[in-house]
Protein backbone atom coordinates (compact mmCIF):
# COMPACT_ATOMS: atom_id res chain seq x y z
CA UNK A 1 0.00 0.00 0.00
CA UNK A 2 1.34 3.69 -0.92
CA UNK A 3 1.29 6.37 0.71
CA UNK A 4 -1.11 9.36 -0.59
CA UNK A 5 0.76 11.34 -2.62
CA UNK A 6 2.57 14.57 -1.53
CA UNK A 7 5.29 16.71 -2.45
CA UNK A 8 8.59 16.67 -1.18
CA UNK A 9 10.43 19.60 0.00
CA UNK A 10 14.58 19.34 0.42
CA UNK A 11 16.00 22.64 1.52
CA UNK A 12 19.49 22.83 2.20
CA UNK A 13 19.55 25.22 5.31
CA UNK A 14 16.82 25.88 8.48
CA UNK A 15 15.65 29.34 7.10
CA UNK A 16 15.22 27.52 4.00
CA UNK A 17 12.94 25.06 5.86
CA UNK A 18 11.23 27.83 8.09
CA UNK A 19 10.40 29.31 4.32
CA UNK A 20 9.44 26.29 2.90
CA UNK A 21 6.96 25.62 5.74
CA UNK A 22 5.49 29.02 6.26
CA UNK A 23 4.15 29.03 2.50
CA UNK A 24 0.72 28.98 2.25
CA UNK A 25 0.11 25.88 0.02
CA UNK A 26 -1.73 23.49 1.80
CA UNK A 27 -0.40 21.30 4.87
CA UNK A 28 2.74 20.98 5.23
CA UNK A 29 4.64 18.66 7.89
CA UNK A 30 8.29 18.99 8.72
CA UNK A 31 9.82 14.96 8.38
CA UNK A 32 13.15 13.86 10.34
CA UNK A 33 13.66 10.20 10.62
CA UNK A 34 10.05 9.67 9.52
CA UNK A 35 9.67 6.71 12.26
CA UNK A 36 6.54 8.56 13.54
CA UNK A 37 5.08 10.39 10.60
CA UNK A 38 5.37 8.21 8.11
CA UNK A 39 3.66 5.58 10.05
CA UNK A 40 0.78 8.18 10.77
CA UNK A 41 0.43 8.79 7.29
CA UNK A 42 -0.01 5.23 6.45
CA UNK A 43 -2.45 4.84 8.57
CA UNK A 44 -4.23 7.53 6.74
CA UNK A 45 -4.07 9.60 10.28
CA UNK A 46 -2.34 12.56 7.94
CA UNK A 47 -2.28 13.69 4.65
CA UNK A 48 0.15 16.23 4.45
CA UNK A 49 -0.09 18.09 0.99
CA UNK A 50 3.82 18.94 1.60
CA UNK A 51 6.40 17.19 3.41
CA UNK A 52 9.97 19.54 4.55
CA UNK A 53 12.44 17.24 4.77
CA UNK A 54 15.41 18.36 7.11
CA UNK A 55 17.68 15.78 5.75
CA UNK A 56 20.02 18.51 3.53
CA UNK A 57 20.36 20.53 6.22
CA UNK A 58 23.78 20.28 6.74
CA UNK A 59 25.12 19.64 10.43
CA UNK A 60 21.44 19.40 11.97
CA UNK A 61 22.62 15.46 13.37
CA UNK A 62 26.13 16.99 15.24
CA UNK A 63 26.46 15.83 18.34
CA UNK A 64 28.77 18.24 20.88
CA UNK A 65 29.64 19.71 23.83
CA UNK A 66 29.24 23.28 24.10
CA UNK A 67 30.23 25.26 27.39
CA UNK A 68 29.89 21.95 29.39
CA UNK A 69 26.63 21.27 27.97
CA UNK A 70 25.73 18.28 25.81
CA UNK A 71 24.22 19.77 22.17
CA UNK A 72 22.04 17.54 20.10
CA UNK A 73 21.52 18.30 16.56
CA UNK A 74 17.57 17.50 16.05
CA UNK A 75 18.51 15.41 13.34
CA UNK A 76 20.88 13.20 15.70
CA UNK A 77 19.17 9.73 15.38
CA UNK A 78 19.14 7.50 18.44
CA UNK A 79 21.14 5.42 16.95
CA UNK A 80 24.28 7.91 16.90
CA UNK A 81 23.25 8.61 20.25
CA UNK A 82 23.59 5.84 21.85
CA UNK A 83 26.74 4.81 20.60
CA UNK A 84 28.62 8.67 21.23
CA UNK A 85 31.15 8.07 23.47
CA UNK A 86 30.46 11.65 25.06
CA UNK A 87 26.96 10.88 25.78
CA UNK A 88 28.06 7.71 27.56
CA UNK A 89 30.35 8.84 29.37
CA UNK A 90 29.07 12.52 30.44
CA UNK A 91 25.15 11.85 30.44
CA UNK A 92 24.51 7.86 30.97
CA UNK A 93 21.01 8.73 32.11
CA UNK A 94 20.05 9.57 28.34
CA UNK A 95 22.20 6.99 26.47
CA UNK A 96 20.21 4.32 28.48
CA UNK A 97 16.99 6.07 27.70
CA UNK A 98 17.52 6.42 24.29
CA UNK A 99 18.99 2.60 23.94
CA UNK A 100 15.16 1.51 25.00
CA UNK A 101 13.61 3.23 21.79
CA UNK A 102 12.06 0.73 19.85
CA UNK A 103 13.95 -1.75 17.52
CA UNK A 104 17.63 -0.86 16.45
CA UNK A 105 15.45 -0.44 12.76
CA UNK A 106 13.67 2.28 14.21
CA UNK A 107 16.69 3.79 15.95
CA UNK A 108 19.02 4.00 13.08
CA UNK A 109 16.05 6.46 11.75
CA UNK A 110 14.79 7.96 14.05
CA UNK A 111 16.08 11.15 15.68
CA UNK A 112 15.76 13.37 18.49
CA UNK A 113 13.95 16.14 17.61
CA UNK A 114 11.19 14.41 15.81
CA UNK A 115 10.91 12.57 19.17
CA UNK A 116 10.63 15.21 20.94
CA UNK A 117 8.11 17.40 18.65
CA UNK A 118 5.80 14.44 18.53
CA UNK A 119 5.29 14.99 22.05
CA UNK A 120 3.76 11.47 22.57
CA UNK A 121 3.38 11.00 26.39
CA UNK A 122 4.96 7.05 26.05
CA UNK A 123 8.71 9.02 24.92
CA UNK A 124 11.42 7.05 26.32
CA UNK A 125 14.01 9.77 25.93
CA UNK A 126 11.86 12.81 27.13
CA UNK A 127 11.52 11.55 31.24
CA UNK A 128 15.32 11.17 31.19
CA UNK A 129 15.73 14.91 29.59
CA UNK A 130 12.86 16.12 32.18
CA UNK A 131 15.21 14.85 34.83
CA UNK A 132 18.55 16.51 33.12
CA UNK A 133 16.57 19.98 32.68
CA UNK A 134 17.30 20.14 29.10
CA UNK A 135 15.84 22.69 26.83
CA UNK A 136 15.08 22.60 23.50
CA UNK A 137 16.47 25.03 20.87
CA UNK A 138 13.37 26.25 18.10
CA UNK A 139 13.70 28.41 15.02
CA UNK A 140 10.64 29.60 13.05
CA UNK A 141 9.76 33.08 11.22
CA UNK A 142 10.42 35.57 14.18
CA UNK A 143 13.79 33.89 15.39
CA UNK A 144 14.85 31.76 17.48
CA UNK A 145 14.13 30.93 21.25
CA UNK A 146 15.05 28.07 24.18
CA UNK A 147 12.18 25.81 25.78
CA UNK A 148 13.24 24.33 29.02
CA UNK A 149 11.80 20.49 28.20
CA UNK A 150 9.63 20.77 31.12
CA UNK A 151 7.54 23.07 29.36
CA UNK A 152 7.60 21.95 25.54
CA UNK A 153 5.17 19.51 25.98
CA UNK A 154 2.13 21.09 25.74
CA UNK A 155 -1.13 18.74 25.49
CA UNK A 156 -1.60 15.14 24.17
CA UNK A 157 0.77 14.67 21.13
CA UNK A 158 0.88 18.70 21.39
CA UNK A 159 4.69 20.50 21.80
CA UNK A 160 5.09 24.22 22.28
CA UNK A 161 5.58 24.88 18.72
CA UNK A 162 4.60 28.02 17.09
CA UNK A 163 3.16 27.54 13.29
CA UNK A 164 6.32 27.27 11.35
CA UNK A 165 8.41 26.35 14.08
CA UNK A 166 11.25 23.95 14.06
CA UNK A 167 13.32 22.06 16.45
CA UNK A 168 16.95 22.47 15.87
CA UNK A 169 18.39 21.24 18.62
CA UNK A 170 18.65 20.28 22.35
CA UNK A 171 20.79 21.23 25.16
CA UNK A 172 21.16 18.90 27.75
CA UNK A 173 23.27 20.34 30.90
CA UNK A 174 25.60 18.37 32.44
CA UNK A 175 24.08 16.28 35.39
CA UNK A 176 24.95 17.52 38.96
CA UNK A 177 28.46 16.24 40.65
CA UNK A 178 28.19 12.55 42.12
CA UNK A 179 24.50 12.00 40.28
CA UNK A 180 23.68 8.55 39.75
CA UNK A 181 20.79 8.02 37.53
CA UNK A 182 18.32 5.04 35.77
CA UNK A 183 15.92 4.73 33.57
CA UNK A 184 13.12 1.71 34.05
CA UNK A 185 10.77 0.66 31.68
CA UNK A 186 7.31 -1.48 31.76
CA UNK A 187 6.00 -2.70 28.47
CA UNK A 188 2.86 -4.66 28.78
CA UNK A 189 2.79 -6.10 25.38
CA UNK A 190 6.51 -6.81 24.35
CA UNK A 191 10.04 -5.64 24.99
CA UNK A 192 10.28 -3.54 22.09
CA UNK A 193 7.07 -1.31 22.67
CA UNK A 194 6.16 1.91 23.67
CA UNK A 195 6.63 2.03 27.78
CA UNK A 196 3.07 1.66 29.21
CA UNK A 197 5.12 3.51 32.03
CA UNK A 198 8.53 4.71 31.78
CA UNK A 199 10.45 5.87 34.75
CA UNK A 200 13.70 8.15 35.10
CA UNK A 201 15.15 9.19 38.26
CA UNK A 202 18.57 11.72 38.98
CA UNK A 203 19.61 11.11 42.68
CA UNK A 204 22.75 12.83 44.75
CA UNK A 205 23.07 11.64 47.84
CA UNK A 206 25.10 13.25 50.16
CA UNK A 207 27.45 12.27 52.93
CA UNK A 208 24.74 10.81 55.26
CA UNK A 209 22.96 9.20 52.39
CA UNK A 210 20.74 11.69 52.05
CA UNK A 211 18.81 12.90 48.73
CA UNK A 212 20.68 16.51 48.33
CA UNK A 213 19.29 16.37 45.21
CA UNK A 214 16.60 13.85 43.44
CA UNK A 215 14.94 14.63 40.03
CA UNK A 216 11.74 12.03 38.67
CA UNK A 217 10.33 12.26 35.82
CA UNK A 218 7.50 9.67 34.21
CA UNK A 219 6.71 8.51 30.60
CA UNK A 220 3.14 6.93 29.68
CA UNK A 221 1.71 8.57 33.23
CA UNK A 222 -0.05 11.69 31.88
CA UNK A 223 -0.85 13.12 28.30
CA UNK A 224 2.46 14.02 28.22
CA UNK A 225 5.96 12.92 29.66
CA UNK A 226 6.00 14.47 33.48
CA UNK A 227 7.90 15.30 36.26
CA UNK A 228 7.09 13.92 39.32
CA UNK A 229 7.55 17.76 41.57
CA UNK A 230 5.51 16.25 44.58
CA UNK A 231 7.47 12.92 44.82
CA UNK A 232 10.27 14.63 44.60
CA UNK A 233 9.28 16.85 47.57
CA UNK A 234 8.86 13.86 49.09
CA UNK A 235 12.28 12.63 48.80
CA UNK A 236 14.75 16.14 49.07
CA UNK A 237 16.21 15.73 52.22
CA UNK A 238 15.34 12.45 53.06
CA UNK A 239 17.50 9.73 52.82
CA UNK A 240 16.14 6.51 50.42
CA UNK A 241 14.80 4.11 53.12
CA UNK A 242 12.29 1.51 52.04
CA UNK A 243 9.54 3.85 53.87
CA UNK A 244 10.51 7.00 51.93
CA UNK A 245 10.66 5.42 48.67
CA UNK A 246 7.49 3.75 49.18
CA UNK A 247 5.70 7.08 50.02
CA UNK A 248 7.64 8.48 46.92
CA UNK A 249 6.26 5.68 44.72
CA UNK A 250 2.96 6.18 45.74
CA UNK A 251 2.74 9.92 45.37
CA UNK A 252 4.31 9.97 41.67
CA UNK A 253 1.20 7.02 41.05
CA UNK A 254 -1.90 9.55 42.99
CA UNK A 255 -0.68 12.99 41.40
CA UNK A 256 0.04 11.51 37.84
CA UNK A 257 -2.84 11.66 35.56
CA UNK A 258 -2.76 8.69 33.21
CA UNK A 259 -5.08 7.26 30.30
CA UNK A 260 -6.19 3.87 29.09
CA UNK A 261 -5.52 2.38 26.13
CA UNK A 262 -4.94 -0.69 24.22
CA UNK A 263 -2.05 -0.91 26.55
CA UNK A 264 -3.17 -0.37 29.49
CA UNK A 265 -5.67 1.28 31.92
CA UNK A 266 -5.34 4.23 33.42
CA UNK A 267 -5.49 2.51 36.64
CA UNK A 268 -3.35 -0.10 35.80
CA UNK A 269 -0.86 2.55 34.77
CA UNK A 270 -1.15 4.02 38.00
CA UNK A 271 0.03 0.68 39.88
CA UNK A 272 2.84 0.50 37.37
CA UNK A 273 3.84 3.43 38.40
CA UNK A 274 4.12 3.05 42.15
CA UNK A 275 6.25 -0.70 41.58
CA UNK A 276 8.23 0.97 38.95
CA UNK A 277 9.22 4.35 40.96
CA UNK A 278 9.74 2.17 43.69
CA UNK A 279 11.83 -0.45 41.52
CA UNK A 280 14.07 2.13 40.21
CA UNK A 281 14.73 4.24 43.67
CA UNK A 282 15.89 1.31 45.36
CA UNK A 283 18.13 0.35 42.64
CA UNK A 284 19.91 3.61 42.60
CA UNK A 285 20.02 3.54 46.48
CA UNK A 286 21.79 -0.59 46.28
CA UNK A 287 23.65 0.01 42.91
CA UNK A 288 23.93 -2.57 40.39
CA UNK A 289 23.20 -6.04 42.01
CA UNK B 1 13.13 12.97 -8.14
CA UNK B 2 16.18 11.51 -9.41
CA UNK B 3 17.81 9.62 -6.58
CA UNK B 4 21.37 7.71 -6.50
CA UNK B 5 22.25 5.55 -4.00
CA UNK B 6 24.71 2.48 -4.21
CA UNK B 7 22.44 -0.77 -4.04
CA UNK B 8 23.70 -4.29 -3.48
CA UNK B 9 27.51 -3.09 -4.48
CA UNK B 10 26.65 -1.19 -7.66
CA UNK B 11 25.60 2.10 -8.05
CA UNK B 12 21.75 3.04 -8.85
CA UNK B 13 20.25 6.05 -10.34
CA UNK B 14 16.63 5.86 -10.52
CA UNK B 15 13.37 8.17 -11.12
CA UNK B 16 10.78 7.96 -8.58
CA UNK B 17 7.78 9.73 -7.35
CA UNK B 18 8.19 11.85 -4.20
CA UNK B 19 5.88 9.87 -1.76
CA UNK B 20 7.80 6.70 -2.46
CA UNK B 21 9.25 4.82 0.46
CA UNK B 22 12.51 2.78 0.09
CA UNK B 23 10.12 0.05 0.04
CA UNK B 24 7.90 0.94 -3.08
CA UNK B 25 11.78 2.07 -4.69
CA UNK B 26 13.21 -1.49 -4.35
CA UNK B 27 9.81 -3.62 -5.05
CA UNK B 28 8.06 -1.48 -7.61
CA UNK B 29 11.07 0.53 -9.01
CA UNK B 30 13.66 -1.71 -9.22
CA UNK B 31 11.95 -5.23 -9.11
CA UNK B 32 13.45 -6.91 -6.24
CA UNK B 33 11.09 -8.58 -4.39
CA UNK B 34 13.29 -10.24 -1.88
CA UNK B 35 12.46 -7.25 0.77
CA UNK B 36 8.99 -8.13 1.86
CA UNK B 37 5.93 -5.35 3.08
CA UNK B 38 4.37 -6.94 6.33
CA UNK B 39 2.66 -4.09 8.04
CA UNK B 40 3.66 -1.07 6.61
CA UNK B 41 4.32 0.94 10.27
CA UNK B 42 8.08 -0.32 10.94
CA UNK B 43 6.58 -3.05 13.48
CA UNK B 44 6.92 -6.67 11.82
CA UNK B 45 10.45 -6.41 10.32
CA UNK B 46 9.98 -7.88 7.32
CA UNK B 47 11.04 -4.86 5.06
CA UNK B 48 14.34 -4.52 6.63
CA UNK B 49 17.54 -3.66 4.73
CA UNK B 50 21.22 -1.94 5.65
CA UNK B 51 21.69 1.62 5.07
CA UNK B 52 25.12 2.22 5.98
CA UNK B 53 25.21 -0.83 7.77
CA UNK B 54 22.46 -0.54 9.84
CA UNK B 55 19.11 -1.99 9.94
CA UNK B 56 16.26 0.45 8.44
CA UNK B 57 13.04 -0.36 8.20
CA UNK B 58 12.26 0.29 4.04
CA UNK B 59 8.28 0.66 4.75
CA UNK B 60 9.30 3.95 6.85
CA UNK B 61 12.37 5.85 4.88
CA UNK B 62 11.26 8.13 2.57
CA UNK B 63 12.44 7.22 -0.71
CA UNK B 64 14.77 10.27 -0.69
CA UNK B 65 16.54 9.66 2.03
CA UNK B 66 17.89 6.97 0.43
CA UNK B 67 20.16 9.33 -2.00
CA UNK B 68 23.82 8.72 -1.14
CA UNK B 69 23.65 5.66 0.93
CA UNK B 70 24.76 2.55 0.53
CA UNK B 71 21.52 0.38 0.58
CA UNK B 72 21.37 -3.90 0.71
CA UNK B 73 18.73 -6.19 0.36
CA UNK B 74 18.63 -9.98 0.59
CA UNK B 75 19.52 -10.19 -3.20
CA UNK B 76 23.09 -8.81 -2.15
CA UNK B 77 23.77 -10.69 0.70
CA UNK B 78 25.79 -13.48 -0.99
CA UNK B 79 28.84 -12.19 -3.57
CA UNK B 80 30.29 -14.08 -6.06
CA UNK B 81 27.62 -16.55 -6.23
CA UNK B 82 27.97 -17.67 -2.73
CA UNK B 83 25.69 -17.50 -0.45
CA UNK B 84 26.38 -15.24 2.92
CA UNK B 85 27.17 -17.71 5.94
CA UNK B 86 24.00 -16.76 7.34
CA UNK B 87 21.94 -17.46 4.35
CA UNK B 88 24.16 -20.86 4.24
CA UNK B 89 23.31 -21.04 8.16
CA UNK B 90 19.36 -20.30 7.90
CA UNK B 91 19.29 -23.05 5.53
CA UNK B 92 21.03 -25.80 7.21
CA UNK B 93 19.02 -25.61 10.45
CA UNK B 94 16.09 -24.76 8.89
CA UNK B 95 15.41 -21.49 10.42
CA UNK B 96 12.79 -20.55 7.74
CA UNK B 97 9.07 -21.37 7.62
CA UNK B 98 7.13 -19.80 5.07
CA UNK B 99 9.83 -17.47 4.84
CA UNK B 100 7.77 -14.38 4.83
CA UNK B 101 10.11 -13.00 7.96
CA UNK B 102 13.29 -14.57 6.74
CA UNK B 103 14.99 -11.46 4.50
CA UNK B 104 13.92 -9.34 7.06
CA UNK B 105 15.16 -11.27 9.70
CA UNK B 106 18.48 -11.91 7.98
CA UNK B 107 19.42 -8.37 7.42
CA UNK B 108 18.63 -7.43 11.44
CA UNK B 109 21.05 -10.15 11.87
CA UNK B 110 23.74 -9.25 9.44
CA UNK B 111 23.85 -4.96 10.82
CA UNK B 112 24.00 -6.75 14.25
CA UNK B 113 27.39 -8.90 13.31
CA UNK B 114 28.75 -5.95 11.46
CA UNK B 115 28.91 -4.29 14.65
CA UNK B 116 29.17 -7.14 16.80
CA UNK B 117 30.96 -10.10 15.30
CA UNK B 118 30.69 -11.97 18.60
CA UNK B 119 27.08 -11.27 20.08
CA UNK B 120 25.57 -13.10 23.24
CA UNK B 121 22.33 -15.00 22.87
CA UNK B 122 20.88 -11.92 24.55
CA UNK B 123 22.24 -9.44 22.17
CA UNK B 124 21.12 -11.54 19.41
CA UNK B 125 17.54 -11.80 20.86
CA UNK B 126 17.65 -8.05 21.36
CA UNK B 127 18.72 -7.17 17.53
CA UNK B 128 15.69 -9.59 16.54
CA UNK B 129 13.40 -7.77 18.75
CA UNK B 130 11.20 -6.25 16.30
CA UNK B 131 11.17 -8.76 13.59
CA UNK B 132 8.48 -10.49 14.06
CA UNK B 133 8.07 -14.72 12.98
CA UNK B 134 4.25 -15.30 12.80
CA UNK B 135 5.28 -19.02 12.49
CA UNK B 136 7.04 -18.29 15.56
CA UNK B 137 9.76 -20.14 14.65
CA UNK B 138 12.30 -18.08 16.73
CA UNK B 139 14.33 -20.60 18.39
CA UNK B 140 15.71 -22.05 15.20
CA UNK B 141 16.62 -18.76 13.72
CA UNK B 142 18.90 -17.66 17.04
CA UNK B 143 20.42 -21.10 17.05
CA UNK B 144 21.39 -19.95 12.83
CA UNK B 145 22.53 -16.19 13.84
CA UNK B 146 24.60 -18.26 17.30
CA UNK B 147 26.28 -20.51 15.12
CA UNK B 148 27.76 -17.95 12.43
CA UNK B 149 29.14 -15.42 15.40
CA UNK B 150 32.27 -15.76 15.99
CA UNK B 151 33.81 -16.93 19.35
CA UNK B 152 33.86 -14.86 22.61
Amino acid sequence: MRLHPFRLVEPDSLAGAIDALGRLDGDARVVAGGTALVALMRLGLVKPDRLVSLHRVPALDEIRIENGSLVLGAMATHADIERARIVRDGWPLLAEAVRRVATPAIRTSGTIGGNLAYAEAASDPAPALLCLDAEVRVVGPRGARAVPVAGFFRGFYEAALEPGEIVSAIRVPAPPAGARGGYVKYTSRSAEDKPLVGVAALVVLDASGRCADIRLALGGAAPTPIRADAAERVLRGEALTDSAVRAAAETAARHADPLSDLMGSADYRRQMIRVWVRRLLVSLRDGPS
Amino acid sequence: MSLSFTLNGQPCTIAAPDHWTVLDLLRDGLGLMGTKYGCGEGVCGTCTVLADGRSIRACLVLAAHARGRVLVTVEGLQADGRLDPLQTSFAERGAAQCGYCTPGIMLAAKALLLENPAPTEHEVREALSGNLCRCTGYTKIIEAVLAVAGPR
